[in-house]
C-alpha cells in the first residue's frame, strides 16, 4: 500500500466528489458550492480530502469573485495537520496575491492570518512542537482560535498526531515529561492519551516506550551484492562449451 | 452596363478619382467591372480600400522570388497533403529562407501573400501561425500582435476541432504539431506577463485590454488543452496500450479523431501542454495528475519530438521538487541528462538544440538542489558536470543556513516562469490606479519563498549529520555541549533531521506518476533511547562481480579470437621460436597465448 495512494484518494471521499476532482467539472465556477460543502464536511466529521480543497483554491484562483476568505483559512488550518506531507505549501502556492478587493463587505482576514499560518507551519515542519503550542496559545492567536480551529474537529488532537508521528520515527523511549511538552498534555490527560495509544508507560522512572516501527529499527548493514544466475548465463555457457 | 465612353465623359467632373481608377485599369483588368459599376462619386472607404490594396500590392512586389516560390511550393504540398514535402519545407525551407530575408523582419503579411495562393484559408491560418511565431521569437509583438495571433491560433482549433464534417485530412509533421501546442502556450505566458506590467502601457492599450478581457483567458486556454485530450481520447488510449490490448480494440477506444495521427499527437502534446500550464499556474499536484499516465522512459513511444520529451521531463522534475519528493526528482533529472548528453550529437543543427540546451542548463542546477536536500549516491557522471558548472554554489548549498542565497540564486535561475492567473483590473480605473501603486508580489516571488520555507526547515541537518556520523552511540546531552546548543531544541531538530531523511518516492513498481511510499534516503540513520543517541549507518559492500564477470567475458572473447584467427604460415619454424622470444612485441602476443591456454 503506497502511502500516497490515500492522500489522492482518500478512502472517504464521495463519488460525487470523486467525478468532479477528476474530470473537467473542476473548472466549473457553479460547482464551487458542492466542492465547499464538502470542506465543511470534513471539518466536522474528522475527515481529509487535499486535492479537493487544492480544487477549491483553483476555483478563487480563476474566479476571483468567488473567493471566500473564511473557505482558505480552514483549508489552511486543515492542511496544518498533515504535515510532513507539503498540503499547507501546495495551498499557498494556489493564493495568488490578489489586490485589495474593494468589493468586500467585511475586512479579508486572510493577510493578517497568513504570517501566522505560515510561522505555525514552519515550527511544525521543523519539529518545534513546544514552540507551536506556545504560539498557538497566545493572545495573538485568539481570532484564529475563536473563529476556525474551534470549528475543526478534533484540530489540536489531530497535531498531536503531527506530533506522534516524529516522536514514533525518532524514539524508542521517550521521557514523560518531553513527550507531555510535545503533545501539550499534563498530568492524568498524558496518561490518559498515552493509554488511549495503547503506549506502554513505566510510570516509576517516567519513561514511555514507543511500539516499535519501521522507522525506529536500525540496524547497521552493509548492502551485500547479490549475484544473480542469469547474470553469469554468459559465462558458464561459454565455459560449457569450450570444454 | 453603361459604355466606356460614356463613363469617359462623366469623369469630367471628378478629376481625382479618375486618376486612380486609371491606375486601377492599367494594373489589373480584373478590376475593369468595379471601374464601370462605381458610383459617380466614390466613397471614403472604397478609396481607403484601394489605397491599401496598392500598399499591398507594393510591399507584395518587394517580395523575393525565392520567398514567394517557397509559398507556392509549400501551398502545393498543404494541398496535396504530401506529407515529406510539408516536413522538408517547414523544417529547412522556412528557417533558411528566415536567416535569408527576414532575420530582422517581420514576414510580409498574410493578406500580402493570398494572391499567391488563392485565398486558401486553411494556408493562411497555418502561415499566419508561423508568421506569429517568427514575430514572438525574433521582435518584439505589440498588443495588436498578441491579439491577433489570439485570434488565429483560435481559428485554427477551430477548424481542428469544430468542423462540421468531423476530423479533418490535413496531416502536419510532428515537429511542427509540437510547436502549435508549444507556441500556443508560449505566447499565453508572454501574454500574462506582458499584461502584469501595469506601468508601460499607452492610453490605447489601456482601452484595448479593458475591452479584450476574453483574449488570452485561462479558460479558454484551458479549454482548447482539455478538448484536443478529449477529442483524440488519448488517455484511453495510453491506459490500453498498457493493457496490451489488440490494435483492432484500440482503435476502436479511441474512435475517429484519435485514430488520425494529427489528432492522436496533438492529443498527447495535449497533455504535456496541460503539464506546463498548470506548473505555472502554481498547480503541482494537477500537472502530475493530468499526465498521471504517462511512462517516463525511453520506449515511450511519444520520444520522437526531442523538445517534448525534454519539456515533459523538466515540468515532472520541478513538480516534484514542489512536492517534496526529492529522490524522484533526482532520478527524473539524471535520465533525462543522460539522453541529452547522447542524443547532442544528433541535434546540433536544428534551432531547437539551444532551447533543449537551455532546459539542460536549468535541470542542472534543479538537480544540485535536489542533491543537497538529499544526497544520493547516484550518477557521478551528472554530479560531475554539475560541480563544473555551478561549483562555488554547490559547496554552498550543503553548508545550512549559509547556502540559503546559494538555494535562492539556483532556484529563480532554474524554475518555470510563473505566472498569476489574475490580470491587473484593467477594466476598473480607480482599481489600476492603486494596483499601479502597490503590485503584487511577483509569482515566482512567491514560490521562492515557500521552497526557501522548505529549506530553512531542514537547515540544522548538515551539521547534525556530520556529528552523528562519527559514533554509534552518544549521549544527547554530550552531542548538545558538542554543538553548543539547548538539549531540547537539539532533540527537536534531531527529529526534523529524520523527517528529512523520509521521503515519499517511487520505489520503481508504481505505474502512475503520483504513487510513492515512504522510504529513507540517507545512509545514516539513527534512533532515540531516553536520552541515549543510538547511530547505524549502512554501507554498501565491495562490488566485484560485475567487474570480474566483464573481464571473464572479454578474456573469453579474446580466447575465441584467437582461436578462430588464421594460423601463422606453416613453413617458418622460426615464427614459432621468434614468438616465444622475448622481444616486446612478441611478448604481448606470447602473453596472450599464455592466458588462452590456461583459460
Amino acid at each position: 500500500m503506497s502511502a500516497t495512494s490515500e492522500w489522492v484518494t482518500p478512502p472517504t471521499r464521495p463519488e460525487l466528489i470523486e467525478s468532479l476532482v477528476s474530470g473537467v467539472d473542476r473548472y466549473n465556477p457553479s460547482n464551487v458550492g458542492i466542492l465547499e460543502d464538502y470542506l465543511y464536511h470534513q471539518i466536522r466529521s474528522r475527515e481529509y480530502d487535499c486535492l479537493a480543497n487544492l480544487a477549491i483554491l483553483k476555483l478563487y484562483q480563476f474566479n476571483p469573485d468567488l473567493y471566500n476568505p473564511d473557505v482558505v483559512v480552514n483549508i489552511l488550518v486543515k492542511a496544518l495537520a498533515s504535515v510532513p506531507f507539503p498540503d499547507f505549501n501546495l495551498s499557498v502556492a494556489l493564493l495568488d496575491d490578489r489586490a485589495s478587493n474593494a468589493n468586500m463587505e467585511e475586512p479579508d482576514p486572510l493577510p493578517g492570518l497568513l504570517p501566522f499560518l505560515n510561522n505555525l507551519h514552519s515550527l511544525l515542519q521543523q519539529c518545534r512542537f513546544p514552540a507551536f503550542w506556545a504560539l498557538y496559545r497566545s493572545d495573538a492567536l485568539e481570532s484564529l482560535r475563536d473563529n476556525y480551529t474551534v470549528e475543526v474537529v478534533g484540530f489540536e488532537d489531530s497535531i498531536r498526531e503531527v506530533a506522534l508521528r516524529a516522536v514514533r520515527a525518532t524514539f524508542q523511549k521517550i521521557g514523560r515529561k518531553r513527550l507531555g511538552s510535545y503533545l501539550d498534555l499534563e498530568g492524568s490527560d498524558l496518561d490518559e492519551y498515552v493509554a488511549r495509544l495503547g503506549w506502554r508507560s513505566d510510570t516509576s522512572t517516567g519513561v514511555i516506550e514507543v511500539p516499535q516501527n519501521p522507522d525506529n529499527q536500525i540496524a547497521s548493514t552493509v548492502v551485500q551484492e547479490d549475484i544473480k544466475l542469469p547474470q553469469l548465463t554468459k559465462v558458464i555457457s561459454h565455459a560449457i562449451s569450450a570444454v | 452596363m453603361s459604355q466606356p465612353r460614356v463613363s469617359l465623359w462623366a469623369t469630367e467632373e471628378i478629376d481625382e478619382e479618375l486618376q486612380v481608377d486609371v491606375n486601377l485599369a492599367i494594373g489589373n483588368y480584373g478590376q475593369n467591372g468595379l471601374y464601370e459599376d462605381a458610383q459617380p462619386k466614390i466613397d471614403e472607404a472604397t478609396l481607403i480600400a484601394v489605397q491599401h490594396q496598392m500598399a499591398q500590392q507594393a510591399a507584395f512586389s518587394q517580395i523575393p522570388d525565392a520567398v514567394k516560390r517557397f509559398i507556392v511550393h509549400f501551398h502545393q504540398a498543404v494541398l496535396e497533403n504530401n506529407l515529406a514535402e510539408i516536413t522538408v519545407a517547414y523544417e529547412s525551407g522556412w528557417n533558411r529562407l528566415t536567416e535569408k530575408h527576414y532575420s530582422k523582419t517581420e514576414w510580409p503579411e498574410a493578406e500580402v501573400i493570398a494572391p499567391l495562393v488563392n485565398d486558401d484559408q486553411l494556408f493562411l491560418i497555418l502561415y499566419r501561425e508561423l508568421y506569429y511565431r517568427h514575430v514572438y521569437s525574433r521582435l518584439q509583438p505589440d498588443i495588436d500582435d498578441r491579439f491577433h495571433s489570439y485570434e488565429n491560433s483560435c481559428e485554427l482549433f477551430n477548424y481542428l476541432l469544430n468542423s462540421e464534417d468531423g476530423p479533418v485530412s490535413l496531416q502536419l509533421p510532428e515537429q511542427w504539431l509540437w510547436d502549435i501546442v508549444d507556441e500556443f502556450i508560449y505566447q499565453f505566458q508572454s501574454f500574462y506577463v506582458w499584461r502584469a506590467k501595469v506601468k508601460t502601457k499607452t492610453e490605447e492599450e489601456l482601452v484595448m485590454l479593458a475591452d479584450g478581457s476574453q483574449v488570452w483567458s485561462a479558460y479558454s486556454v484551458l479549454n482548447v488543452l482539455y478538448s484536443l485530450i478529449q477529442k483524440s481520447k488519448i488517455n484511453e488510449f495510453i491506459l490500453a496500450q498498457q493493457q496490451n490490448k489488440s490494435e483492432a480494440e484500440i482503435a476502436e477506444i479511441v474512435g475517429d479523431y484519435g485514430s488520425l495521427p494529427l489528432y492522436h499527437m496533438l492529443g498527447y502534446f495535449s497533455l504535456i501542454g496541460l503539464l506546463r500550464v498548470h506548473v505555472l499556474l502554481g498547480d503541482f499536484t494537477l500537472a502530475l495528475k493530468v499526465v498521471e499516465n504517462v511512462e517516463l522512459n525511453q520506449k515511450n513511444p511519444f520520444t520522437r519530438v526531442t523538445a517534448c520529451h525534454v519539456a515533459t521531463y523538466y515540468y515532472v522534475g520541478f513538480c516534484y521538487i514542489m512536492l517534496r519528493r526529492y529522490p524522484d526528482a533526482i532520478r527524473v533529472f539524471v535520465q533525462i541528462l543522460n539522453f541529452i548528453l547522447r542524443m547532442r550529437q544528433y541535434h546540433t543543427r536544428s534551432y531547437q538544440y539551444d532551447q533543449i540546451n537551455k532546459t539542460a542548463d536549468r535541470m542542472y542546477a534543479l538537480f544540485a538542489i535536489c542533491n543537497a536536500l538529499s544526497p544520493s549516491r547516484l550518477d557521478d557522471n551528472i554530479l560531475n558536470i554539475v560541480k563544473d558548472r555551478y561549483g562555488d554554489q554547490f559547496a554552498k548549498l550543503s553548508r545550512g543556513d549559509e547556502g540559503l542565497p546559494a538555494f535562492e540564486e539556483l532556484f529563480l535561475y532554474a524554475c518555470p516562469k510563473f505566472i498569476s492567473a489574475n490580470p491587473p483590473p484593467y477594466d476598473d480605473p480607480e482599481q489600476l490606479a492603486s494596483y499601479a501603486e502597490e503590485p503584487p508580489s511577483e509569482p515566482a516571488q512567491r514560490h521562492l519563498a515557500l521552497f526557501v520555507a522548505d529549506v530553512r526547515a531542514q537547515a540544522a541537518v548538515p551539521t547534525l549529520r556530520s556529528f552523528l556520523k562519527l559514533y554509534t552511540s552518544l549521549d544527547a546531552a554530550k552531542l548538545a555541549s558538542f554543538l553548543d546548543a539547548d538539549e531540547e531544541e537539539m532533540v527537536q531538530q534531531m527529529m526534523a533531521v529524520k523527517a528529512a531523511s523520509r521521503s515519499v518516492s517511487r520505489v520503481g513498481t508504481e505505474k502512475n506518476l503520483l504513487d510513492g511510499q515512504m522510504i529513507s534516503t540517507s545512509d545514516m540513520d539513527f534512533v532515540i533511547n531516553e536520552n541515549m543517541v543510538h547511530i547505524s549507518e549502512v554501507t554498501v559492500g565491495r562490488r566485484f562481480a560485475g567487474w570480474f564477470i566483464r573481464n571473464t567475458e572479454h578474456a573469453q572473447r579474446v580466447l575465441d579470437g584467437v582461436k578462430n584467427g588464421p594460423l601463422p604460415l606453416a613453413p617458418q619454424p622460426a615464427a614459432g621460436s621468434e614468438a616465444e622470444s622475448k622481444s616486446a612485441p612478441a611478448q604481448q602476443k606470447k602473453v596472450a597465448w599464455a592466458t588462452a591456454a590456461k583459460a
